[in-house]
């Protein structure tokens, strides 16, 4: 908590010396998670709300409203669900990994002694690539979770136009809001919660390992636990969305 | 060639980790670690007493939101009534098991990773080989004799944590349907063979997690800097893996035949 408000503090006040950390990050975060999300969020969508809600509908004999489904599942719920637990278990690990050496190799102590803030230097630029990279792969999580679920439609052997239909006639600007919003918080959670754990890593080798285990445990908490409370606020708040039209 | 070493180091790695994944199995199977059964049983408690609550709680969280979400999607559709569709079915057939699989994953996947890597690097793996132990028996097998023995019934201990967060949600929260109207459609919608199917695919996901984290673990190399980096590969791959078969699963078990009693 402390390490949030240090972190956004020294984020906005100059001098901003991470310009460089903060590209560097923002690629390492892509290139590591692109694939695993990609797998995952694939098999999600098509397992999931694809096949499942597509039995359920079927029975209905109203697949063409797998669409409209796709749109509460997918935007609103598993997209940022999904990235979220991605990003936590592939990115956050290996800050925290990364950090966790540093502090046992008594680099962290090194720097503040040259003089040089780690806060500033280390967590603000790892906490905004993190953030501006799960806003991103929202994008791209919805993207192949639909694909998921076209897939689920063709495996039924249903036309893809009603489908694509109730899912524009479903799909609103506020969802797409809250989703990126809540996927921005998310990425801000995991790299707060991952940069604190590596940075209080002690304890050689086990003291390591020992650190990225509790964060991911405690980035996936924090994550459902805030999920939980932000669809309830969406929902209840804006009720035209939970309407299916 | 630069870029064809990536997925042949991918297919070598892979190659490996079941030639080692074969090795722990069949080592329990072959009961050769029931020499070390005080081990197993020692693991399964420590399993009990760090993970169990972690888990219910990320199910409880979970079957709220397959709560307040089915809830919302049934009033849409003009069904309040069938809330308790979605609490026998998100939560049974697919959350629970994925939900358990992150948290498997997290928890005890990358716990095992780090023990072991740990016990690698300080060179304690070695020191038991010269004690004349057989290692992959005295830390893997163990460590997967004790999952099988503990996880079902954490498990299915789990599912009731779901299905009592759903029944909260829907009908204390929410408030539109009456706890017996709930419970009628919730038990109409499934059955004995579900939870099975259930209990298996999470089983699944659990062997490969142990398995996974025990190759990990066991291989590390390179100092406090090659666990970290272990484990946060481990999870990588694991993450991949509780997806797959989550998805495989619910294509095998329920692809073909919803088994729900609404129609003909």
């Amino acid at each position: 908590m402390i390490l949030t408000g240090k972190t956004i503090v020294s984020a906005l006040r100059p001098p901003y010396p991470y310009g460089g950390e903060f590209v560097s990050q923002f690629l390492f975060a892509l290139r590591l998670c692109w694939f695993p999300l990609l797998v995952s969020t694939v098999a999600f969508g098509y397992g999931a709300p694809g096949l499942q809600a597509a039995n359920f509908l079927v029975l209905f004999g109203a697949l063409d409203r797998l669409g409209g489904f796709f749109v509460l599942a997918s935007i609103r719920e598993f997209a940022p669900f999904v990235v979220a637990i991605v990003l936590a278990g592939v990115a956050g690990t290996a800050i925290t990994a990364d950090l966790g050496a540093r502090k046992i190799r008594e680099e962290l102590d090194a720097l503040q002694v040259l003089g040089v803030d780690p806060v500033k230097n280390l967590v603000v630029p790892r906490f905004l690539a993190l953030m501006v990279v799960t806003g991103l792969f929202d994008v791209y999580a919805l993207l192949f979770g639909i694909f998921g679920g076209i897939l689920a439609t063709l495996v039924n052997g249903a036309p893809l136009g009603p489908f694509w239909a109730t899912f524009f006639t479903n799909a609103s600007v506020t969802d797409l809001w809250g989703s990126l919003v809540k996927c921005t918080l998310f990425g801000a959670i995991i790299a707060i919660v991952c940069c604190y754990k590596g940075m209080t890593a002690s304890g050689g080798a086990a003291g390591v390992g020992r650190a990225v285990n509790q964060a991911v445990v405690i980035a996936f908490l924090g994550v459902f636990a805030f999920n939980y409370v932000f669809t309830q606020t969406l929902l209840a708040t804006h009720p035209e969305i939970t309407v299916i039209k | 060639m630069g870029w064809l070493a990536v997925p042949k180091d991918w297919i070598a790695t892979f190659g490996e980790m079941s030639k080692f994944c074969g090795k722990i199995v069949g080592q329990v199977y072959g009961l050769r670690v029931f020499r070390f059964f005080g081990e197993a049983l020692r693991q399964c408690g420590i399993l009990i007493l760090s993970s169990t609550l972690v888990i219910w709680g990320l199910v409880f969280i979970i079957g709220l939101q397959c709560g307040i979400e089915g809830a919302y999607f049934d009033r849409s559709v003009g069904a309040p009534a069938y809330a308790g569709v979605f609490a026998a079915w998100c939560d049974l057939r697919e959350l629970v098991p994925y939900a358990f699989g992150y948290m498997m994953a997290a928890k005890v996947g990358t716990g095992i990773v780090a023990e072991l890597g740990s016990m690698r690097i300080s060179d304690e793996i070695d020191a038991l080989e010269v004690m004349g132990f057989n290692s992959v028996t005295f830390l893997c097998a163990t460590r997967l004799l004790a999952a099988w023995l503990v996880l079902p019934f954490m498990y299915i201990a789990a599912i009731g944590a779901g299905f009592f967060a759903s029944y909260l949600a829907v009908v204390q929260q929410i408030g539109e349907v009456s706890s017996g109207g709930f419970f009628l459609i919730f038990w109409m919608f499934q059955n004995p063979p579900d939870l099975l199917f259930s209990l298996l695919k999470a089983m699944v996901m659990a062997t490969g997690i142990v398995l996974v984290g025990c190759y990990y673990g066991y291989n590390a190399s390179g100092g406090p800097v090659g666990v970290g980096t272990a484990t946060a590969k481990s999870m990588v791959l694991n993450i991949v893996f509780v997806h797959l078969i989550g998805m495989l699963g619910t294509q095998l078990f329920w692809g073909a035949n919803p088994r729900a009693p609404i129609g003909g």
